[in-house]
């Protein structure tokens, strides 16, 4: 095994031809990534909320005055956000000198993840949700993180908490009066929370915990752009929606009042001992192993208790598990990882609109799951014989246009770790092929598949 | 050489040493077609087969029943929401049977686990990988196949025995020597090479008939689910073409704004029904032994939610479709809406294990034996098929 290409193959985003040599110490290049703050994105004319919550509105007065072509027109806007976002987001893969960490945040922005297939309102957020949720607490707090996403308005709108109100709050009774119609729980979120946030669907709540917590999240919602009014359309929590009085959630009480219930309630999922486990069986999942072995899940859940959820030292404990190095141990590469992964070998230092398309028709879109457990991150999930081809067509249109002149296809044995007697490093020197050609077999054929 | 030829000639040929269990496609022509259509999300079974003869129901649902002029009567208690009105063709022709208070065995709320559950046939989320229509085929043994016509392998379908899929894509032309080339570098990857190899005997099905490998899809039809069900009858029908193909369509998690008629669950509908209808006719003559069977991993809540939804819930309906159902009919052992009969007091109470459908249907299209059966739903022995589903 070639540590330096273990390093920035399986915890990174894939070699640059070249770039194993260079790595004396990869446990050492692993760890100096981990610098907190170092994973923000942002500035340089990235979408705002103002502008999101500004898209929206737009949309919503074009839908309200049934106007055809205004609708279509203020939907576009919404999908060039997204797709501004998404080429921020991807270039930052690609380009980036710290692979490991933007590993990181795509895992816990899938984790936690939103989707614009969901939601009209998520599209023009997904990106900044990222951004604003994930990326400066990627080496945080656990709870830090998940507090923010119960408060971003992406978040909100895509598993419907901002229209989730008490049964029996002040503004459940008025609008029961004034308009007629009764409206209350929606306990989308608060189930989401617990089964894939945080608890794991085997942490051990009810059907009874489920309901508390929604009722303790009521009231969290999203404050609307209107015209003329404050910007954005940020997080508020509305007094008169929140469910009054005492819940129980796993036992435990929460009567504080307001929306110091849900903090207090969040904290202590995120503290309990079935979302360490939870977590680290999924952190070993997608670092180590489809099924990892249970010392690396045993080891990673033992650091996020005794941190308290320290996210930084969860990661570095990535890096220094024998399990994460062990070459028995591969995971296939993701749609994204793969195509981020080509892009780095080829040199590429940036990306451009095609490749976002190129995400959809490999089936993993940038925020587009299509159910709130996220992309899937198994071999079987990603390995059949439809997307294989479709990689191997994808990797020789790429070729067509990356291969020509500045790439010497031989060289591309260097960003894989292959075995002495690999027929591809017969078919990469082999001048009677077109360049071309070779490059798309490097890509192409199943060596770099793996990581 | 055309690419079949290729991959035959270098597997069952000279290179005896890299042989390996390739997709076979049936050398006779084998009775006897599947289609399992997944439903990924939960549909409300109470808003597609509508108990509006239920004297609970109009209360329960409150704002969002529907009245008895709105639903396609079945009989005296269910009728079909108006997107599914076209079904009634199915049930005019003898050929539909639907389902109610249908639970898989494993009592969750969870989308995960309920499709785990639902896509390997076992009565827990955990255990065995494989699916319950990889098992089938393993059960059947060579001379059938599977198809995935899906973005993705779902996990229904996944497994050892090797199964094809397909999607409307097209990323790129390729020459037959990179492919040659590629299949050289796949055979040296124990757990990649039969994947690959499947795809290229799907490239060669795909150009017998003629197929535009994009279907039309990303024109941007107004119904999503059409050009995948025609895309299976494609593959379906032919005779040497696969027998089982597995489907899925997501979208159907409605917890907010559900609406009536016309509304966006409603719509979904439509465009299953139509699709459906679409696939009968693209079928053709193989439609005689064609059996369709439309299933979801969990019912909704009995009640509306507070946002004009409905949130996870316990059993819910099921449609199995083909002329090989014995006569249309209403199948459920109905437990009714009261407040007593709702299971923990919310949901609709399951009567039916989905494995004894999804037995007796099997059992009826292939000629299973019981035994066999009880392989492909591992510890399901004393689940017994629904008994006069299939003819």
């Amino acid at each position: 095994m070639n540590p330096a290409l273990r390093a920035l193959n399986h915890f990174g985003l894939g070699a640059r031809v070249g770039e194993a040599r260079r790595l004396d110490d990869p446990r050492a290049w692993l760890r100096a990534q981990l610098r907190p703050g170092s994973a923000l994105l942002e500035g340089g004319g990235l979408p705002t909320l103002d502008e999101a919550g500004e898209a929206m509105r737009r949309v919503r007065e074009a839908q309200t005055a049934a106007d055809r072509p205004s609708v279509q027109a203020a939907r576009r806007a919404l999908q060039q956000i997204r797709q501004r976002e998404g080429i921020a987001a991807l270039t930052r893969r690609v380009a980036t000198e710290a692979p490991f960490l933007e590993r990181l945040v795509a895992f816990w922005s899938d984790h936690l993840c939103v989707s614009v297939a969901a939601k009209q309102p998520v599209i023009p957020l997904a990106g900044l949700y990222e951004r604003e949720v994930i990326r400066p607490h990627v080496l945080g707090l656990f709870a830090d993180m998940v507090l923010a996403s119960a408060r971003h308005p992406a978040m909100l709108y895509y598993l419907d908490n901002f229209q989730s109100i008490g049964p029996e709050s002040a503004g459940a009774r008025a609008q029961a009066r004034r308009r007629g119609r009764e409206r209350g729980l929606n306990e989308n979120y608060a189930r989401e929370l617990l089964e894939l946030h945080t608890l794991g669907v085997d942490g051990g709540y009810t059907q009874q915990d489920v309901i508390a917590l929604a009722k303790i999240l009521t009231g969290w919602t999203v404050q609307r752009q209107v015209r003329g009014g404050p910007g954005g359309e940020g997080y508020a929590f509305r007094p008169a929606l929140h469910e009054p009085g005492p819940k129980t959630l796993l036992g435990r009480t929460y009567d504080q009042g307001g929306a110091k219930e849900g903090e207090a309630a969040i904290r202590d999922l995120c503290a309990h001992p079935a979302t360490a486990r939870f977590l680290a069986r999924k952190l070993a999942g997608h670092f180590v192993a489809d099924d990892p072995p249970e010392s690396a899940v045993e080891r990673l859940a033992g650091v996020y208790r005794e941190s308290g959820g320290d996210l930084r030292v969860v990661s570095e404990t990535l890096v220094d598990l024998d399990e994460t190095w062990d070459p028995a141990n591969r995971k296939l590469r993701t749609p994204q990882d793969w195509v981020v992964g080509v892009l780095r070998a080829v040199g590429a230092r940036e990306v451009g609109p095609p490749v976002v398309q190129v995400l959809q028709a490999l089936r993993h879109p940038l925020w587009a799951p299509a159910a709130p457990r996220g992309y899937g991150d198994l071999v079987r999930e990603w390995a059949d014989p439809d997307s294989l081809m479709n990689r191997a067509e994808l990797a020789r249109t790429m070729a067509r246009r990356v291969g020509r002149g500045a790439l010497d296809p031989a060289r591309l044995e260097e960003v894989v770790d292959l075995p002495p007697d690999d027929p591809l490093r017969g078919f990469l020197a082999d001048e009677s092929i077109a360049t071309d050609e070779r490059v798309a077999l490097a890509f192409g054929g199943p060596a770099f598949q793996w990581r | 050489m055309d690419r079949r030829d290729f991959v035959r000639g270098m597997c069952l040929g000279g290179l005896a040493t890299f042989a390996a269990p390739l997709v076979t496609f049936a050398r006779v022509p084998a009775r006897g077609r599947l289609v399992f259509v997944l439903l990924r999300g939960g549909f409300d079974g109470m808003a597609a087969l509508i108990p509006v003869g239920d004297p609970a129901y109009a209360g329960l649902r409150g704002p969002m029943a529907y009245g008895g002029g709105d639903v396609t009567a079945l009989d005296a208690t269910f009728g079909l929401a108006p997107g599914l009105a076209p079904l009634k063709d199915f049930w005019d022709a003898g050929e539909l049977v639907a389902v109610h208070a249908l639970a898989i065995p494993y009592r969750t709320r969870s989308h995960f686990d309920g499709q785990a559950v639902l896509e390997t046939g076992l009565d827990k989320p955990t255990g065995a990988s494989d699916g319950w229509l990889n098992r089938l085929l393993q059960v059947m043994g060579g001379d059938r196949s599977g198809i995935a016509v899906a973005a993705g392998m779902p996990r229904s379908l996944a497994g050892p025995h090797p199964v094809l899929s397909w999607s409307p894509t097209e990323l790129g032309t390729v020459e037959e020597a990179y492919v040659e080339r590629l299949h050289v570098l796949y055979r040296r990857d124990a757990l990649l090479q039969d994947r690959f190899e499947a795809a290229l005997q799907l490239q060669d099905l795909q150009k017998e008939e003629g197929m535009d490998p994009t279907m039309g899809v990303r024109a941007g039809g107004r119904n999503r689910m059409a050009p995948v069900l025609e895309a299976t009858a494609r593959f379906l029908r032919d005779p040497l073409g696969p027998n089982i193909a597995a489907v899925e369509f997501s979208g159907w998690d409605t917890h907010a704004n559900q609406g009536m008629a016309g509304g966006a669950l409603d719509r979904l509908l439509g465009q299953l029904a139509e699709a459906l209808g679409g696939f009968k006719a693209d079928m053709g003559g193989a439609w005689g032994d064609t059996t369709v069977v439309v299933m979801t991993e969990f019912g909704r809540t009995a009640r509306p939610n507070g946002t004009g939804g409905t949130d996870h819930g316990t059993a819910g309906a099921g449609f199995v479709l083909g002329p090989g159902v014995a006569g249309s009919a209403v199948l459920s052992d109905w437990p009714g809406l009261g407040q007593r009969d709702l299971y923990e007091g919310r949901d609709l109470r399951p009567t039916l294990d989905t494995r004894a459908l999804l037995k007796g249907v099997t059992s009826g299209v292939f000629d299973l034996t019981p035994a066999q059966a009880a392989r492909i739903f591992p510890g399901s022995e004393s689940v017994r098929p629904v008994a006069g589903l299939m003819r």
